[in-house]
């Protein structure tokens, strides 16, 4: 495995490029790792400079002083060979190259120089043509994206990989935005030194990542991806979105096989097969991820708690459609719902706790629902907008998620008002959706998982 | 590859082929059709792989007139294809038609597809897919995972298929798919039932 420790957590940092000038991409990473509270050197490096931001700047990275464990790249394509050269006698273990302008334009010559640089000096390259590296925890953060204009997320659990700084960059501002976590995210664009197999490696074994997502287009090892996936899945869930031109099979060609099995759904198949979960979509690859936090359950069985009639059939119904199985409570549950509840609720699932219900009928309900023996998962819908609701309705359902008995999520539907208490819950890692189905989806898929590894590890 | 090389390939790696006879010999073909009557003709070229869309399959013949017609006739269309034989078969029994068919993917290396055969894999594309080799785990969801696996268990008083047979053809198929390395290959159909399954024609492409 290649340790990218050097990318991730490095002790120093030149900024190759560094600028002086507002808006630059060499200015706003600059800047980046001065605002974002980075605790390690900083070298900005400019011949044209003497200070940049308030930092000493270096002609070249061999004129700084001290060692230097990463590099962050920002010059036009045809210098950064001679300057990634210079990182190698410099001793600079890890560089990151935002700068574009190789393969991806036709420019292989140029592309097949700087692997042949990484590789006579060991720097383990992200990129080239790529959007760089953020981890909230060492507050690395070479994201060339201003931070005014692209939320940066608190530090979690989620390990993004993308191929695609585009689609990465949405996903860190989703994110951010929902009060949803991340341990490390890197944009790697042509894969050149460091592809998705040892990304995905690193993060297999980093401990700050539970949850891996990954974006890709293509790959560049077919096989050593599939056998470095399959083996993750087994300890941490995986999901991949993988975009490209859906290219099926020739039509012109002689075998059924050939004409029905196209490059997409050879990738279907290795997702499939290694045990991934297949996202469609952002919006799957953004709700999926957020779930796999929960603790796995055994068993498929749903029980679902609201305030709304109509919210609770619908989420019933997603549940059929999902695969998934509505929870039959046991008598014990339904005996105790009976004395807690008022004597008006009818105490089968989905459970309405009627349009009066308060935080404490809430609770009630949710104590008692998470011990029942039928019931594996627990879905909590809120009708933000009726009378009775208030803020403390968040403390309850953080709670019940933070004793980690059952897996839980939140549906809450509706408004800013809504919106505002879902981001609440997401940053308290209640995973929150907007609807009830888009919340089966990702149920159903967390629960498909859970149960693989469930019968793994017991078999 | 020819017809027959590709049919005893199959048989190496244990995976079942209808018992047949390919031959320009007529009297061969006769001897063999003798004791097995009703027989399938089929006409083996590599330059006509679409067989049963140029007339090149004649099914149910019953006696020796009927195998000499057959014979001829299919003899002729292949005038000036090449023909590496006429393949002359033991009629399989009615039972629920399979594809099961492998190709090299740039990225991926050997693939297995497996589906039910006729419109289920090409209007409905009704198929799974795994990258080999297989596990028996892969080859037990490969078949689960079809729109069709009820009619693999029975239904409305139809037989079925041995599941745990196709388990081992999808086994025995990668196997051969890692170790022969064909670029393309269809084994189409293949005729399952209750107590096993049987192949009936192949195609490959190297």
């Amino acid at each position: 495995m290649k340790n990218l420790d050097c990318i991730f957590s490095p002790k120093s940092v030149a900024i190759i490029g560094a600028s002086r000038k507002l808006n630059k991409i060499g200015n706003v990473i600059t800047k980046n790792f001065i605002d974002g509270g980075y605790e390690g050197d900083i070298y900005p490096v400019n011949p044209q400079a003497d200070e940049i931001l308030g930092l000493k700047c270096y002609p070249s990275v061999l004129d700084i002083p001290r060692s230097v464990d990463c590099a962050v790249v920002v010059i036009p394509a045809p210098s950064v060979p001679k300057v990634l050269k210079e990182c190698g006698e410099k001793g600079v273990k890890g560089a990151v190259v935002i700068s574009g302008g190789f393969s991806e334009i036709g420019n292989h010559e140029l592309e097949r120089e700087l692997v042949d640089v990484a590789e006579r000096y060991g720097v383990h390259v992200i990129g080239p043509n790529c959007m760089g590296v953020l981890n909230p925890r060492s507050h690395v953060d070479s994201i060339f994206l201003p931070m005014y204009k692209l939320g940066r997320p608190r530090v979690g659990e989620i390990g993004f990989i993308s191929q695609s700084g585009a689609i990465g960059g949405c996903i860190v501002d989703l994110c951010a935005r929902a009060g949803v976590g991340m341990s490390k995210f890197v944009s790697y664009g042509n894969a050149s030194v460091i592809d998705e197999a040892d990304l995905l490696e690193y993060l297999a074994y980093d401990k700050e990542t539970q949850i891996i997502e990954v974006y890709i287009e293509g790959v560049k090892r077919g096989r050593k991806f599939m056998d470095i996936l399959k083996e993750i899945t087994k300890i941490k869930p995986v999901v991949i979105l993988k975009g490209g031109v859906t290219k099926r099979g020739a039509e012109a060609t002689m075998s059924h096989t050939a004409s029905l099995a196209g490059s997409a759904e050879v990738y279907r198949a290795v997702f499939k097969q290694c045990k991934a979960v297949e996202a469609h979509s952002l919006e799957e690859l953004f709700d999926f991820a957020k779930i796999f936090y929960q603790p796995k359950c055994r068993g498929k069985r749903i029980g679902i708690i609201t305030n709304g009639g109509g919210t609770g059939i619908l989420a019933a119904d997603s549940i059929e459609r999902n695969g998934l199985e509505l929870a039959e409570f046991s008598d014990k549950t339904k005996n105790e719902l009976r004395q807690k509840l008022p004597e008006y609720t009818n105490v089968r699932n989905p459970l309405d706790i009627a349009g009066d219900a308060d935080a404490d009928r809430y609770q009630a309900a949710i104590e008692t629902v998470i011990e029942d023996e039928n019931t594996d998962f627990l879905v909590i819908i809120v009708l933000f907008q009726t009378a009775a609701i208030d803020s403390r309705i968040i403390e309850t359902i953080v709670r019940a998620n933070e004793i980690r008995k059952k897996p839980i999520v939140a549906i809450a539907t509706g408004g800013e008002y809504t919106e505002f208490h879902k981001r609440i819950l997401d940053s308290y890692g209640v995973p929150t959706y907007s609807t009830p189905s888009a919340a089966m989806r990702a149920v159903a898929e967390f629960v498909n998982y859970s149960m693989f590894v469930m019968n793994s590890r017991r078999g | 590859m020819k017809y027959k090389e590709l049919c005893n390939m199959l048989s190496e790696y244990n995976i079942n082929v209808i018992e047949q006879v390919v031959t320009l010999d007529f009297d061969e073909a006769l001897e063999f059709a003798s004791s097995r009557y009703p027989v399938a003709v089929k006409g083996i070229s590599e330059k006509m792989t679409h067989k049963t869309e140029v007339g090149l399959v004649k099914l149910g013949i019953k006696n020796e007139e009927e195998l000499k017609s057959a014979w001829n006739e299919i003899y002729g269309k292949m005038e000036g294809a090449e023909p590496e034989g006429i393949a002359v078969q033991r009629m399989a029994r009615k039972g629920i038609e399979l594809i099961v068919g492998g190709r090299e993917d740039v990225q991926f290396g050997p693939v297995v597809m497996f589906g039910l055969g006729g419109i289920f894999v090409e209007i409905f594309r009704d198929f799974s897919l795994r990258v080999c080799p297989i596990s028996e785990r892969d080859a037990d969801e490969m078949i689960k995972e079809i729109r069709g696996y009820p009619l693999l268990l029975g239904t409305r008083g139809t037989e079925g298929a041995n599941i745990q047979e196709i388990k081992k053809l999808l086994l025995n198929f990668s196997d051969m798919l890692v170790e022969k390395r064909v670029n393309e290959i269809d084994l189409n159909p293949v005729i399952a039932y209750r107590d096993g399954y049987v192949v009936v024609d192949a195609r490959v492409k190297e």
